[in-house]
């Protein structure tokens, strides 16, 4: 029962960033941008995050200035990709370089270390019971007490179904993607609303990032959004932005995620686990490759 | 071409000015910074040899990059198909026990294979099951990653070192030192003139161009458009491993952890400010080289940590692309004005 419990919130960890990126995501999925900088979004969210709790002494604090830094990312994306027409992939290419070197830089700059810093001082985001279900036996045990940012994830999912499905703002920015020149022909411009998904892209980074240093750890190290970035732009071209299937995917991959953290002490050498999630991505593009081909 | 290098050193310009207000910002000089960053990259014979010899890995991938970019498949794969032609070369320097003049060959070829395999794999998946090279070459990269990291880690592990790495290669394998520079040089130079003919004079790479271009207008004009994909696909994945075994050979003579470290990344985006060009790669490739190389001394000179590079290239980038557009922008709107007072003459 209790490698049942520890695999279930294994699984929700690995999860958590992946959703929330994703979910950023398919907002300007639908907006009809092509956005690869989740992974710098993330990655410089992850780093203000510890600079925020770190300097304010508050893991909300923390949190704001996680969406501040993925936001003023998204501003450089929205100044060269929307306003001066640069290719969105060259942009997204650009700044997720640019993320990593920023982040490396104000590592040494400000912390004075090298690789990756952690401190006392930082203060991590809590995990919250939930109050009437936390007391129910099995129940409690399998859906409470998981840290904060899970249950945001969870709220964020929803959200991005209900506003991009049921909303005239989700209206405008399917619009936006599907053929911008009818809804520019309506009086909506297209800009506004991919500047406006891009801004929500952002905050949903910016909280994945938050969760990656000060989640389940309370450390920033050098490029550690690892690739997540990827694996949620993969898990949004797999099921065409559908935000269900989403989190499907990416509860999958949070159980393949862990699963490496399980298989830790095994035989099986830890360079061939951690390759598990990159696999995974890989078979999953495989299967949805030969279901895209039958239904053809 | 007159207008591409207008808005190249325009947009460089542009973003070492950016550079100097940020040093600024933080009580940096950045007359200081950036002639400490030359005198140790460009005008010092030692520094010159240096900045040659690190532009290797980054023209060589940067010209992966340039004609994947120019001929249509998206290879991002360059960073896991450098180390994987980097093992290639490790493993035949380590058991291969020739003369130099048969083992230097071997092991270029072994890296040449090595990169061109991993990039294959990616053309496999892409042909039989049509999954894009896109996402398969970036889940590649990390696979390739971990994979050489457990092949110096257990099998290949040079018991008397403390971080994984393995013993050094057959002193045959090495390449030497010329006056500071090392023969790598040779070798990248060589592979971008190929590069050049090839793209510029061939009919492979007109072909390829023209795929890239306009895939279907290819295929109706009776190019080989699959066959030309899989080609794109073994070329550039070779340069890239290239730049691997050019690592190994001319640097540590051995695989050590994080060899591949940015380069093959770096050479994207150098591909990506050269708009794919096989002149502009190689030029944006000694630019990144010198400015990466002077890093070392801007940071003992001035305060200014070498990380700020990594920061100044992106800027670079942004500017230099966004720059691009926008001056056709200008030029078209000239063009445009030159036309009606000449039609209203």
């Amino acid at each position: 029962m209790n490698v049942f419990f520890g695999l279930v919130s294994a699984m929700l960890v690995g999860a958590t960033p992946i959703l929330l990126a994703a979910i950023g995501g398919t907002f300007t999925y639908y907006a009809g941008i092509f956005n690869i900088a989740m992974e710098g979004m993330m990655l410089v969210g992850a780093f203000c995050a510890v600079l925020g709790s770190f300097f304010l002494h508050s893991w909300f604090l923390g949190i704001l200035c996680a969406i501040a830094g993925a936001l003023v990312i998204a501003a450089i994306f929205v100044l060269f990709a929307v306003r001066l027409h640069t290719d969105e992939f060259l942009t997204g290419i650009a700044l997720n370089l640019f993320a990593v070197g920023l982040t490396t830089f104000l590592l040494r700059d400000i912390f004075h270390v090298k690789g990756a810093f952690t401190d006392a001082g930082i203060q991590a985001i809590p995990a919250v019971k939930l109050p009437v279900i936390g007391n129910i036996p099995f129940l409690g045990r399998l859906l409470s007490g998981y840290n904060v940012i899970v249950y945001v994830a969870v709220v964020a999912t929803v959200l991005c179904a209900y506003v991009i499905f049921h909303t005239r703002f989700g209206l405008r920015l399917r619009g936006a993607g599907y053929n911008a020149a009818c809804l520019s022909s309506s009086g909506v411009s297209p800009s506004t609303i991919r500047i406006w998904s891009l801004v929500i892209c952002a905050i949903c980074c910016g909280l994945a990032g938050a969760y990656l240093s000060l989640g389940y750890v309370r450390l920033f190290a050098e490029n550690m959004s690892a690739g997540r970035g990827w694996i949620s732009l993969t898990a949004i071209i797999l099921v065409s932005g559908n935000p269900w299937g989403i989190a499907i995917i990416s509860l999958l991959f949070g159980f393949f995620d862990g699963l490496t953290v399980f298989l830790q002490g095994s035989a099986i050498p830890t360079q061939f686990t951690a390759m598990i999630p990159y696999v995974a991505t890989l078979a999953s593009l495989y299967f949805y490759s030969v279901r895209k081909r039958r239904r053809a | 071409m007159r207008k591409q290098a207008l808005s190249g050193i325009l947009g460089v310009l542009a973003a070492l000015f950016i550079g100097a207000i940020v040093m600024v910002a933080q009580g940096f000089n950045p007359l200081a910074t950036y002639s400490a960053l030359l005198q140790y990259s460009l005008f010092s014979a030692s520094g010159f040899s240096a900045t040659l010899t690190r532009a290797v890995p980054l023209i060589l991938t940067g010209l992966s990059a340039s004609i994947a970019f120019a001929s249509g498949p998206v290879n991002l794969g360059q960073p896991g198909q450098l180390v994987m032609g980097a093992l290639g070369a490790t493993l035949v320097g380590l058991f291969v026990h020739l003369p130099a003049a048969l083992l230097i060959p071997l092991c270029i070829a072994a890296a040449l294979i090595g990169g061109a395999a991993w990039a294959g794999l990616a053309a496999i998946l892409k042909r039989a099951f049509a999954m894009d090279e896109f996402i398969v070459t970036l889940m590649l990269n990390f696979i390739a990653d971990y994979f050489t990291l457990w092949a110096i880690t257990y099998p290949l592990f040079d018991p008397t070192a403390l971080s994984p790495m393995t013993s050094p290669i057959s002193t045959a394998a090495w390449l030497p030192d010329i006056g500071g520079m090392n023969t790598s040089v040779v070798f990248m130079v060589a592979a971008t003139i190929i590069c050049w003919l090839l793209m510029s004079r061939g009919r492979a790479g007109y072909e390829w161009r023209l795929t890239g271009q306009n895939s279907l207008f290819a295929r109706i004009g009776g190019c080989k458009v699959d066959a030309n994909y899989v080609r794109v696909m073994l070329v550039t994945g070779a340069l890239a491993g290239l730049a691997g075994g050019l690592m190994i050979m001319g640097g540590p003579h051995r695989f050590v952890k994080g060899l591949g470290a940015n380069y093959a990344w770096d050479g994207i985006m150098i591909a990506v400010v050269a708009n794919n060009g096989i002149s502009g790669t190689f030029l944006y490739g000694l630019l990144f080289s010198a400015l990466q190389q002077g890093a070392i001394g801007m940071e003992l000179v001035t305060a200014v940590p070498s990380e700020f590079i990594d920061v100044l290239q992106a800027v670079i980038v942004l500017v230099v692309v966004a720059g691009r557009v926008s001056l056709n922008m200008v030029f078209d709107w000239l063009a445009a004005r030159r036309k009606l007072k000449e039609s209203a003459e």
